[in-house]
């Protein structure tokens, strides 16, 4: 699914991701923890196509393309979606109007015909229930007044209703109380299966009680210094990334 | 005298006409004595002027070749039409509850002019000059809207100045909706008075965009007791849109908005300078302002609120907000409060910006092009301006009319 082989990333001039490899398989869910700094955010921003994310060397394969010869729109058409950290809000523009476009400008850009409105809407609706949304939201703003739940939220609907081959979940999880964080990790469990891949990052153990990773990489100074299985977060859970010190000494 | 005096007050009347004579002699005494605006004239800095002393104006309003064509809407509408700056009776259609008459001299109050300076020159020289001026009256509550479409043609390249008085009797209601464009070269410098009755409620919309025509229009509302306001403008501008729009409220309960976008490509400019008059206490008033201006575009926004010493207990909020979507373009906003008065709450605030580089990687994220974030993010920062007018049919299509002016 995804082929990470010696990335480099640089933001403004300075190198973030300092040859990073990594390969997710088809319906694997793979975790990247780190401290803060590390570059979790940067991978998440460099593989959806960020401008400012210069990729300075490596190469990323998706799904049988160089990720890296596409633009942002033609990743995500590609089956490529980045929950944001912090979803930005877009004053005016209606949500539902708006993951109806997107959902179209995909689908177009894949040679595929336009959703049919209503099956679009019950889809939708179907999602905010399930994420206990209100259906009201769909008719407001884009995350404009939302709580910090509610976007994070917001972002899973999209998720599930423009259904891509890699989701890649930034931070998801901060900001969430526990309630939250269960519908969220449901939300993700009901998208799973054979096919679809998940990238998640964070910070905390506790998400990944809900969302059981098949891998967990510990990410540290713009390199994968640790990969393992679930064990992993907990250790680091326990220990803090104190280790990494250590195993760098 | 300038070379503006000279084109477009040639000779005035004034003999012509005895009934308007006293007034049109005064317009003309106030012309010659202060002129036009020029750089240096507050209010007026920053309209190039020059661009109509450059322009040759033809001395006669071309002749009706054909019956001139009607924009058409996809509600159903009472219509008055004016044609390269003449009304078109053939095509108008008052609903019920409408009527339309010649102008009378004591439907003219020039009052609130300034005949001490340049400033209201052009509303002025529409006295001096005007060739038949109208008034509406509206009484009760029509079941449709009411459209003034301004139209010209290709041959359109003189100065017109047309005149208009819409006045709502106590309690009546009315959607007055103008609609301003075509091709020619000529001038439009219009002023429309509108006159709220207690009670009344009046939502005036206004959507032009003009190719080459030139406007200057002055429109002033007096709103009486508890009688309410509303202006909704969509503003393509033109070669030079200036647009004067001041709402006095004069009794207690009168209430004014005014939500406003301007979207501006090529070369288009807009000047307009909106002032809200808190006469009295127990007044409200908001106002909300966008330009979006590309290309080479300039957009003026000039704001202002003044509350007189009295008029306690007044509320007023302003907001104007600005994108830049060119390196070239330019835009110049300013909010104003004037406060003379004790207890009242007034507001504002004013940004210019451009857009949100989070905001377009956002929406490309999920699978929109460049092109498609960009647009729907102009809209998004221009619609929500709309959110106050009522919902229906007009409101549909105002917003139908700001995508395609997008």
């Amino acid at each position: 699914m995804l082929n990470i082989k010696n990335l480099h990333v640089a933001v403004g001039g300075e190198e973030i991701i300092k040859g990073l490899d990594l390969e997710v398989g088809p319906g694997e869910l793979h975790a990247i923890m780190g401290p803060n700094g590390s570059g979790k955010s940067t991978l998440g921003y460099a593989l959806a196509g960020r401008d400012g994310y210069e990729v300075t060397d490596g190469s990323v394969e998706f799904d049988g393309r160089d990720l890296l010869e596409l633009e942002v729109e033609q990743r995500a058409a590609a089956g490529l979606f980045l929950a944001l950290q912090y979803p930005v809000e877009i004053p005016g523009v209606n949500n539902a109007y708006f993951l109806r476009a997107a959902l179209n400008a995909q689908r177009k850009a894949r040679g595929e015909e336009e959703v049919d409105s209503m099956a679009f809407l019950k889809t939708v609706r179907e999602q905010l229930k399930a994420l206990k949304m209100d259906e009201a939201l769909l008719k407001r703003a884009v995350n404009e007044g939302f709580s910090g739940g509610e976007k994070k939220r917001n972002e899973i609907v999209q998720l599930a209703v423009l259904q891509p081959k890699l989701a890649i979940l930034d931070e998801t999880d901060s900001g969430l109380d526990i309630d939250a964080l269960k519908l969220v990790a449901e939300g993700v469990n009901r998208l799973r299966d054979e096919n679809r891949s998940f990238i998640v990052i964070t910070h905390y153990q506790r998400l990944l009680e809900y969302l059981v990773p098949d891998r967990v990489h510990v990410l540290s100074d713009g390199r994968i210094a640790e990969s393992g299985d679930r064990s992993l977060a907990q250790r680091l859970e326990r220990e803090g990334y104190a280790f990494l010190d250590t195993a760098e000494a | 005298m300038s070379a503006l005096i000279e084109k477009l007050l040639p000779q005035v009347a004034g003999e012509d006409d005895g009934s308007f004579g006293a007034l049109r002699r005064k317009a003309q005494k106030v012309l010659m004595k202060h002129g036009f605006p020029h750089r240096k004239t507050e209010n007026w800095k920053y309209l190039p002027l020059g661009l109509l002393e450059k322009r040759t104006f033809s001395d006669a309003v071309p002749d009706r070749a054909a019956t001139p064509s009607l924009p058409t809407y996809p509600f159903e509408a009472g219509v008055i039409h004016f044609h390269n700056g003449r009304l078109d009776p053939d095509s108008c259609r008052l609903p019920d509850g409408v009527s339309l008459t010649g102008m009378l001299p004591a439907d003219i109050d020039v009052s609130a002019l300034d005949d001490t300076g340049p400033a209201d020159a052009f509303a002025w020289l529409n006295l001096a000059r005007f060739d038949q001026g109208w008034k509406l009256r509206v009484d009760g509550r029509p079941d449709e809207p009411l459209v003034v479409a301004t139209t010209c043609d290709d041959e359109f390249d003189v100065a017109v100045h047309p005149r208009l008085c819409v006045e709502l009797a106590e309690g009546a209601t009315l959607t007055l909706i103008e609609t301003q464009g075509g091709p020619g070269a000529g001038l439009i410098n219009g002023v429309l008075d509108l006159r709220l009755g207690a009670r009344s409620s009046l939502t005036h919309v206004i959507e032009r965009c003009f190719a080459e025509t030139a406007l200057i229009q002055r429109t002033a509302a007096r709103v009486s007791d508890a009688a309410a306001y509303r202006a909704f403008i969509l503003d393509g501008g033109g070669p030079l849109t200036r647009q004067d729009l001041v709402a006095e409220l004069v009794s207690p309960g009168a209430t004014a908005g005014i939500s406003g976008v301007a979207t501006l490509s090529g070369r288009a400019l807009v000047d307009y300078h909106t002032a809200i008059e808190h006469r009295v206490g127990g007044t409200e008033s908001h106002e909300n302002f966008r330009i979006l201006a590309d290309d080479q575009s300039t957009g003026v926004f000039n704001g202002r609120i003044h509350i007189l010493r009295g008029a306690d207990d007044s509320h007023s909020q302003m907001n104007t907000g600005n994108l830049l979507l060119s390196e070239n373009a330019r835009i110049n906003t300013k909010p104003e409060l004037e406060i003379h008065a004790e207890d009242v709450t007034a507001s504002h605030g004013a940004t210019i910006g451009q857009l949100d580089d989070d905001a377009r990687f956002y929406l490309r994220s999920r699978g929109l092009s460049e092109a498609q974030a960009i647009a729907l993010l102009k809209y998004g920062f221009a619609a929500a301006v709309f959110d106050t007018m009522a919902s229906g049919a007009v409101r549909d299509w105002l917003t139908d009319r700001l995508k395609e002016h997008l």
